[in-house]
C-alpha cells in the first residue's frame, strides 16, 4: 500500500465558469493502474468525480486522459510509472477536447472527422457478384489489421500540435483510418478517399511524431506517410501546395545533394503563380538585406551520386 | 420526446447489427446507448466467430449445431441452434463484403481456427481482435446509413401501453434530462451482467440494465443460473486471455508441469467446453496442484513468431498485469465470470411475450447455449439474432401500425429519479454493490451447494433492502455516472437474484451449473428452462417452458 494524492481537474459545464482542482488522498497499492484509483476514489472518497471508462483493458478506448501532462490511457497506466517524487498524479481532461465535466470531454469534434471520410468500405463490383467471401491476400489482409488495432481513444488527436492550432485538420487517427480504406484492396475509392483526405489537411501534419505515442502501436505517424506516398503515387490533388512540397524537396536534393531553398519556393509556390510569389517576395528581400538569400542555382555537391542512389533505393516519387 | 419506429437499446454488436438490418430495410431505427458504439464491450470479444463455411476442412451447419447442442448439455433449444448455426455462413460473408478485416488462408480465403467444443476448426478470427473488428465493421455501416445514434443516454425502464411496447425512457447523461422514446418496436440488446461478481472478464458497463428493465417491466428472464466462467482470466484483474490462445495449442499445465486436462477430457484436452476446463482447473487449484491459486496458460511452444502474429493483444494484456511475457514464461490464470447463458426470455425470432418487445445478443436467451455456450458462439449470436430480430420487429410495425405514447412511465421514472438524488443520509451504491460481489463470487461460483446458494440469496435481499435508501453523492445534472451506476447496481442485484434463486431450484448439474450436493444430471426433471418473475421480493420461478429437441435426444456429455 502507498500514499498517492491525485490532483484531479474539476469542471461541471452546467454551473462552472472556470475550472478548479481537487486533491484526493489515497491509500492503494502502487501497482494499479490511474483507471483503478480513480474508481476507488470515486467508489470511497467522492461520487461526483467524472469520467469514461469501460472495458478496462485497453480496447475501448473510453478512458484516455491526460496524466501527469502526458495523454493516456489511464487503464493501461500503472500508478508507479507515473508518480511524481511528491506522491501526487496529475489528471486532467485530454487536451484539444472542449471539457463537459471533469475528466470527459466532448468528443463530437473527433467524431466528425471520421464522419468526412465515409469510413465504409465501397467495393467497385457488387455484393452479389461474390458469392462467397472477396479473396484477399494474407499479406493484404495484415496492413490492414495493424490499423484495424486502433481503438480510437484519441489520445494521437490530443497529443497533436497541428489540431491545436488548426482544428479543421484531420488528426493523426482519422488519416490512419482513411489509410484502412486505402489499403483495403476490396475498395473502389482509393482516388476519392485520398481527395477527402487531402481536402481535410493531411499536408498541414508537421511530422512532429508525438502521435508516436499511440497505446495500440498503430504508429498513425507512419500511416500519415503512407498516405501522403500515396496521394503522390496516385496524383492526386498534384495542384496543391503540400504534394508539390514533397516533390520538389526531393527533387533538389536528388539533384545536388542538398535543399534547393529557392527552387522549393517556386516548385511548391507555383514558378507562374505570380501572385504567391509577390507574397513571398519580401521575406525575400529582407533575407537578400541580411546577407542571407540563398543561392538561385546550386552546383552539385560531389559524390551526388550516393545521394542519388539513395533515392533510387527508396523509391521515391518524382516529379513528373 | 423522441419518436422512431424501431429503437435499439444498445450499440455493441447485437444492436448495432439489428440497426442495420433495419435500416438496409428502410426503416425508422435509432440506436439509445450508455456509451458511444465503439465503446461497447463486445470489442473486447478476441478469438472469433462461428460458422461451417468449410474453409480448412469439410464443415456444415449441421455439425455445427450438433456440437452446440452437446456444448448446451442439452439444455439449447435445438430449432434456435440449428436456425442459428444455418444462417452463420451467410451473416459471416455479409460482414466480409461490408469490409470486415478477416484474417486469411494463403489462398485467400476467410481463415478458420479450432476452437474448445468444436469438431472442426470453424472459427473465423481478425488475430485476437474480432470483436473490435466486426464491432468498427457494424459502426461504419451506421455511418453510412446515417442511423441516429442517443449516444450517452440511460435507458431506465420500457413503457407499455395496453400491453405492448411502446417505447422507452432514458436519461441523457449529457445534461441530466429523462426523455420519453417512442417506438413502434423496442430491441434491447443491452449485453451482459459480469458486474455481479467480483472478478469478471467483463468491462464495467456490464451491468444487466436490459434484465432489470425488462424483469420491472413484467417480463420473465430465463436461465439465468447458468453463468460461464472463462478457463483463462488474468488473477491480478480477471482480464480475459482468448481461447484463441488454446486454440492454437496452448497448454493448461499445474504445479508438477503436468497437461492436467486429459485427466478431465481425455479426447479433447485444453479444447473441452468451457465449462469443463473451469471445473477442472477448479479442482486441480482446489486438490493444492495450483501454483499460488492459479493453474499455467503455457504458449512458448508456439513460438515467438506465431504468438506476436496470431495473439499479440493477450499477450501483451498479460504482460501489463503480470509483468510476465507469454513468449518466455507461462501465464497464471484461473476461471473468471466471463457470460451469462440466461437473459431475456425470448422465441426463436427474438420476440419477448410483450408485443413490440426484442431481446437480443447477450442480454437475450433464445435459447441457444444452454447450460453453456462454446467459444466462437456469442459474436454469432449478436448478429444473427440481433438482424433477426430486427426482421421480426420491422414485420410486426408493419401489422401494428400505431402505439399511443403516454407520459405515465416518464412521470413515475422522473419522481423515481428526483426521490433518489433528493436523499442525503444512507449507505452509496459502491459499498451495497461490493456485498453483493462478494457474496456471488464467494456463494454462486463454479461449484455449488444448497446452504451457499441461500446464504447468497439471504444476502442479496439485504442488499435489494439497503438499495431503498440508497444515497447518490453526485447531485450535478452533467455526466452524472454516480447516479448512472447506483441504477446499474439496482440491476445488478435485480438479475442476481435471479442467478441464486435460479442455481438454488435447479437441484441437478448441468452444463455451468454444478451441485455438489446434485452431482448427476436430471433428463427426467430438469430438461425445462427456468423462468423467474420479478416480485417484491424474491423471484418466483416457474418451469413450464420445455426444451426443443428436433433431431438430437439427450446422451452421456465427454469430451
Amino acid at each position: 500500500m502507498a500514499k498517492i494524492t491525485l490532483d484531479i481537474f474539476r469542471f461541471d459545464q452546467a454551473v462552472d465558469d472556470i475550472p478548479h482542482r481537487d486533491k484526493v488522498a489515497l491509500e492503494i497499492p502502487e501497482t494499479i493502474t490511474v483507471l483503478d484509483a480513480l474508481e476507488f476514489a470515486k467508489a470511497e472518497v467522492d461520487g461526483s468525480i467524472s469520467f469514461r471508462r469501460s472495458c478496462r483493458s485497453a480496447i475501448c478506448g473510453s478512458c484516455s486522459m491526460n496524466i501527469n501532462g502526458v495523454t493516456g490511457l489511464a487503464c493501461k497506466t500503472p500508478c508507479n510509472t507515473v508518480l511524481r517524487s511528491d506522491g501526487t498524479i496529475a489528471i486532467d481532461p485530454m487536451p484539444n477536447f472542449q471539457p463537459m465535466k471533469d475528466l470527459v470531454v466532448h468528443m463530437d469534434p473527433f467524431w466528425d472527422k471520421y464522419t468526412r471520410l465515409k469510413p465504409y468500405l465501397q467495393p467497385p463490383d457488387r455484393d452479389e457478384d461474390n458469392p462467397t467471401e472477396r479473396r484477399v491476400s494474407p499479406d493484404d489482409m495484415k496492413k490492414l489489421v495493424e490499423v484495424a488495432n486502433c481503438v480510437m481513444c484519441a489520445t494521437c488527436y490530443a497529443l497533436c500540435p497541428v489540431v491545436s492550432v488548426d482544428p479543421a485538420f484531420a488528426g493523426p487517427a482519422a488519416i490512419a483510418y482513411a489509410y484502412r480504406f486505402v489499403e483495403d484492396v476490396r475498395d473502389g475509392q482509393t482516388k476519392e478517399r485520398l481527395g477527402q483526405i487531402n481536402d481535410d489537411y493531411l499536408w498541414l501534419c508537421a511530422h512532429c511524431y508525438a502521435c508516436s505515442y499511440c497505446p495500440k502501436h498503430v504508429e498513425p505517424h507512419d500511416r500519415i506517410v503512407d498516405v501522403k506516398r500515396r496521394t503522390v503515387q496516385e496524383s492526386v490533388h498534384m495542384n496543391e501546395r503540400g504534394p508539390r512540397h514533397a516533390l520538389v524537396v526531393n527533387k533538389t536534393i536528388k539533384q545536388t545533394g542538398m535543399l534547393g531553398e529557392t527552387e522549393v519556393i517556386q516548385g511548391t509556390v507555383g514558378r507562374f503563380n505570380i501572385r504567391g510569389l509577390l507574397k513571398v517576395a519580401p521575406l525575400g528581400l529582407r533575407m537578400a538585406s541580411k546577407g542571407k538569400l540563398p543561392p538561385i542555382f546550386l552546383r552539385p555537391i560531389p559524390k551526388v551520386d550516393e545521394v542519388r542512389t539513395i533515392f533510387e533505393s527508396l523509391e521515391v516519387p518524382t516529379l513528373k | 420526446m423522441i419518436k422512431h419506429d424501431v429503437v435499439v437499446i444498445g450499440g455493441g454488436l447485437a444492436g448495432m447489427r439489428a440497426a442495420v438490418e433495419a435500416a438496409e430495410r428502410g426503416a425508422d431505427v435509432a440506436i439509445v446507448s450508455k456509451m458511444h458504439p465503439v465503446r461497447s464491450h463486445s470489442g473486447a470479444a478476441q478469438g472469433g466467430i462461428n460458422a461451417a463455411l468449410g474453409n480448412r476442412e469439410d464443415d456444415s451447419p449441421l455439425n455445427h449445431a450438433f456440437d452446440c447442442v452437446k456444448g448446451s448439455d442439452y439444455l439449447g433449444d435445438q430449432d434456435a441452434i440449428e436456425a442459428m448455426c444455418e444462417d452463420a455462413p451467410r451473416q459471416i460473408i455479409w460482414l466480409e463484403h461490408r469490409g470486415c478485416i478477416f484474417s486469411r488462408l494463403p489462398d485467400g480465403r476467410i481463415a478458420q481456427r479450432p476452437f474448445g467444443g468444436a469438431g472442426s476448426p470453424r472459427t473465423c478470427y481478425s488475430a485476437d481482435v474480432t470483436g473490435l473488428v466486426i464491432l468498427h465493421t457494424l459502426w461504419e455501416q451506421l455511418e453510412r446509413f446515417k442511423v441516429k445514434v442517443y449516444e450517452e443516454y440511460f435507458c431506465t425502464a420500457l413503457c407499455v401501453e395496453d400491453g405492448v411496447g411502446s417505447g422507452v425512457v432514458a436519461y441523457n447523461l449529457r445534461n441530466g434530462e429523462l426523455e420519453l422514446v417512442t417506438a413502434k418496436a423496442v430491441i434491447f440488446a443491452t449485453g451482459g451482467l459480469g458486474r455481479m461478481y467480483a472478478k469478471t472478464t467483463n468491462g464495467y458497463a456490464s451491468t444487466a440494465d436490459g434484465l432489470g428493465i425488462a424483469l420491472r417491466a413484467g417480463l420473465p428472464l430465463m436461465d439465468m443460473e447458468f453463468v460461464q466462467f472463462h478457463p483463462t482470466s488474468l488473477k491480478e484483474n480477471g482480464v480475459l486471455l482468448s481461447e484463441a490462445a488454446r486454440g492454437e495449442g496452448a497448454y493448461l499445465l499445474n504445479a508438477d508441469g503436468e497437461r492436467f486436462m486429459f485427466k478431465y477430457a481425455p479426447n479433447k484436452g485444453e479444447l473441452a467446453s468451457r465449462d469443463v476446463v473451469s471445473r477442472a482447473e477448479w479442482t486441480e487449484i482446489l486438490e493444492g496442484r495450483g501454483v499460488e491459486g492459479c493453474v499455467l496458460l503455457d504458449l512458448r511452444h508456439l513460438g515467438r513468431e506465431k504468438i506476436l502474429e496470431r495473439l499479440p493483444q493477450i499477450r501483451e494484456l498479460a504482460l501489463d498485469a503480470t509483468g510476465k511475457d507469454a513468449i518466455n514464461e507461462p501465464i497464471p490464470i484461473l476461471p473468471g465470470m466471463h457470460y451469462a447463458m440466461g437473459g431475456i426470455e425470448t422465441d426463436k425470432n427474438g420476440a419477448t411475450r410483450i408485443p413490440g418487445v426484442y431481446a437480443a445478443g447477450e442480454t437475450a436467451c433464445v435459447s441457444v447455449h444452454g447450460a453453456n455456450r462454446l467459444g466462437g458462439n456469442s459474436l454469432l449470436e449478436t448478429i444473427v439474432f440481433g438482424a433477426r430480430s430486427a426482421r421480426h420487429a420491422i414485420d410486426h410495425i408493419k401489422s401494428n401500425g400505431q402505439v399511443r405514447p403516454s407520459e405515465k412511465t416518464l412521470k413515475s421514472e422522473q419522481d423515481r429519479m428526483s426521490e433518489m438524488l433528493g436523499r442525503s443520509r444512507g449507505e452509496r451504491a459502491p459499498q451495497i454493490r461490493k456485498r453483493m460481489n462478494a457474496t456471488m463470487s464467494k456463494n454462486c461460483f463454479i461449484f455449488r451447494e444448497k446452504t451457499q446458494l441461500q446464504q447468497a440469496i439471504d444476502d442479496l435481499r439485504e442488499t435489494r433492502e439497503a438499495m431503498k435508501s440508497v444515497v447518490v453523492m453526485d447531485k450535478s445534472k452533467t455526466f452524472n455516472t454516480d447516479l448512472v451506476g447506483t441504477l446499474e447496481t439496482q440491476f445488478l442485484i435485480d438479475a442476481a437474484q435471479c442467478v441464486a434463486t435460479g442455481a438454488l431450484s435447479r437441484t441437478e448439474s448441468r452444463g455451468a451449473q454444478a451441485r455438489t450436493d446434485y452431482p448427476e444430471r436430471d433428463d427426467t426433471n430438469w430438461l425445462v428452462h427456468s423462468l423467474a418473475w420479478y416480485t417484491d421480493s424474491a423471484p418466483r420461478m416457474d418451469y413450464s417452458r420445455k426444451v426443443t429437441f428436433t433431431k438430437w435426444q439427450p446422451e452421456v456429455r465427454s469430451y
